[in-house]
């Protein structure tokens, strides 16, 4: 073969094209979504019942019908530095290609409210920060610091409204937050909750109607219980238990 | 540099052969039609030579900037507009379906919002703002969407090459894939309605199960933007589902080798898309027009036509109003009398 310039830069297209073709199939080949290790996360027994839509989402059936996936919201979520938006894959056929909040833990919705504006569909409607309904934060009672003898409040500092959102139960046991139901679901509050692998967990509105009167008991019950049966909880159980997590997610900030 | 020049003679050598073929086909037509028709004149026999010569030579039409290159200018600039989004520059955001330009205008694919309107039973305020500027636009240019700013277009073209180049080093005569039944008149005659049929079931389709499901699933347009957007941010660390990027993948593959076995049917007949563009044909202001002169009837307008648009068959016409013209110029190019007859231009209609 001569070696001209044409042929040389078709042997340099060809070799680039290849490294980025393998690359990206050594990347497909492992198709599990990795970062959300099934025993790593908070609340291990309530499921997030459905995917948490971008803000100012229609109501799921109408939502589905009028999002045409073109990818405005994601996109206009990457160009204002957030890149919490992302497509849903074909696990879920009938979800297929409509727009999520995927990774809370690192990339949570920040409530600037530019992808319902910018819409093109009108599946995101322009609506009040304090009406969004894309979830509900449920704080997983056995790992918060706070519920555990320790001041940590990172969530209510993280949280874009504030005090409306937090109930806070101060006692002996530290200062005991409590997120009611004017959450939106945007988990920033996720995103910095110091223990590994957070804490916090957000449903979608629907999952919480159907688990809420369990998890109320729950933290009912540990309200009304006597010190030395807390004690013996906190000590045994749930202080090993982020110690352990401590240990095994690290947590990284981007 | 032997073995380029070697290359160089040998490809000459099968465009003239090529073009011996034609040259003999169109021959023969003509000497049917001498038999046939009595008053055929002998000044309407077509200037073989020249038409010969024009495969030969890349193209006579004497313009600076040839339509086949400002048209790819035209989608690379596009391209470089939404790959800017990457590096947060607010010019163009989003995709071919759907964008946002400026971050003020919003811009709608008109059958992805008629498929949204169809399932949700109702229209929104920023669905009718999104369609209106896209309207506006295809009122003026037509159908030129599907030549100019398509994605697939360039690399259905990108695969005729490569289809042509593979057929030259396997067989020596370039024979094409050819379906009996996509050939014949009346399917030719039917391919409008057969598109309408697709349009309308697709339509029904999206009412009955209440999702946009052409759009979501099957459109050329959004998993060519999966594609680009999932590999991207993949490549960015950012969250992704990697199911997306392989089923779309996999979509747009599957709809080049549907472009490899039977060239241009789905911008023919199948695309949607092109179809409800196609009827902004009919009263757009851009439209092709003939210029004074006399067609030689080389017929190599028709020839190098990618959509079948019959083109010789409106010669006494103003323009040629063909739901499947795309505007992509390769008539005016290809024109045997050097571009001297068709030409494509913006004109009002002026009813007298």
């Amino acid at each position: 073969m001569n070696f001209t310039r044409r042929n040389f830069l078709k042997i340099a297209a060809l070799t680039g094209a290849t490294t980025v073709i393998m690359n990206n199939l050594s990347v497909l080949a492992n198709t599990t979504d990795a970062p959300s290790a099934g025993s790593n996360e908070p609340l291990p027994h309530i499921s997030a019942g459905g995917l948490i839509r971008p803000p100012g989402a229609l109501p799921e059936k109408a939502f589905l019908a009028t999002c045409i996936s073109c990818g405005v919201c994601a996109n206009v979520c990457h160009v204002m530095k957030y890149d919490a938006i992302a497509f849903a894959g074909l696990e879920d056929i009938k979800n297929y290609g409509t727009p999520y909040i995927k990774d809370m833990r690192d990339f949570p919705c920040s409530l600037c409210m530019e992808c319902p504006k910018h819409c093109p569909t009108g599946a995101l409607q322009k609506v009040e920060n304090e009406n969004v309904a894309m979830g509900m934060a449920l704080i997983d009672l056995g790992l918060c610091f706070g519920w555990n003898g320790d001041v940590c409040l990172s969530c209510s500092k993280a949280c874009p409204l504030g005090a409306k959102v937090f109930d806070f139960y101060n006692g002996e046991w530290g200062n005991q937050p409590f997120i009611n139901e004017a959450c939106v679901g945007c988990g920033l509050c996720v995103k910095h909750c110091p223990l590994g692998g957070s804490a916090i967990k957000v449903v979608t509105k629907k999952q919480y109607q159907n688990v809420k009167a369990s998890y109320a008991g729950e933290f009912r019950k540990l309200l009304a219980m006597s010190n030395e049966e807390r004690y013996n909880i906190v000590y045994s159980q749930n202080i090993p238990n982020i110690m352990e997590r401590g240990r095994l997610v690290e947590r990284e900030y981007r | 540099m032997n073995a380029s020049t070697d290359k160089d003679s040998e490809e000459l050598r099968v465009m003239s052969y090529e073009s011996k073929e034609k040259e003999d086909e169109k021959m023969r037509r003509w000497e049917d039609e001498k038999k046939t028709n009595p008053n055929f004149s002998t000044s309407q026999v077509p200037d073989f030579k020249s038409s010969s010569e024009f495969k030969t030579q890349d193209s006579k039409l004497k313009v600076f900037l040839k339509p086949s290159r400002l048209r790819r200018i035209v989608l690379f600039s596009i391209t470089v507009l939404f790959l800017l989004q990457f590096l947060r520059i607010k010019i163009l955001v989003g995709g071919p379906t759907a964008s946002l330009a400026f971050w003020s205008i919003n811009l709608i694919n008109v059958f992805a919002f008629l498929e949204s309107f169809a399932a949700s039973k109702s229209i929104t305020m920023q669905a009718l703002t999104g369609v209106l500027p896209v309207v506006g636009i295809y009122l003026i240019f037509g159908r030129a969407f599907c030549g100019w700013c398509c994605p697939l277009d360039f690399l259905f073209e990108m695969v005729g090459k490569l289809r042509v180049k593979s057929s030259e080093l396997r067989v020596r005569d370039k024979k094409k894939i050819k379906i009996p039944a996509l050939q014949t008149r009346n399917f030719r005659r039917r391919n409008q309605f057969i598109g309408y049929g697709i349009v309308a079931v697709l339509l029904a389709v999206s009412a009955i199960l209440g999702v946009p499901f052409f759009t979501r699933y099957l459109s050329h347009l959004t998993n060519f933007f999966m594609v680009f957007n999932s590999s991207i941010f993949l490549a960015l660390d950012l969250p992704v589902s990697k199911t997306v990027l392989i089923y779309s993948g996999a979509a747009i593959l599957s709809l080049l080798l549907l472009e490899y076995v039977v060239p241009r049917t789905w911008c023919k007949i199948l695309c949607p898309v092109g179809i409800t563009y196609g009827l902004f044909n009919k009263v757009s202001l851009l439209k092709l027009r003939f210029k004074e002169g006399k067609c030689g009837e080389c017929n190599l307008c028709e020839e190098v036509c990618y959509m079948d648009v019959k083109i010789t068959h409106s010669l006494d016409q103003p323009g040629l109003r063909d739901t499947n013209c795309i505007y992509c110029g390769r008539c005016a190019e290809g024109c045997g009398t050097k571009g001297k007859l068709v030409s494509m231009s913006l004109k009002l209609r002026v009813r007298s």
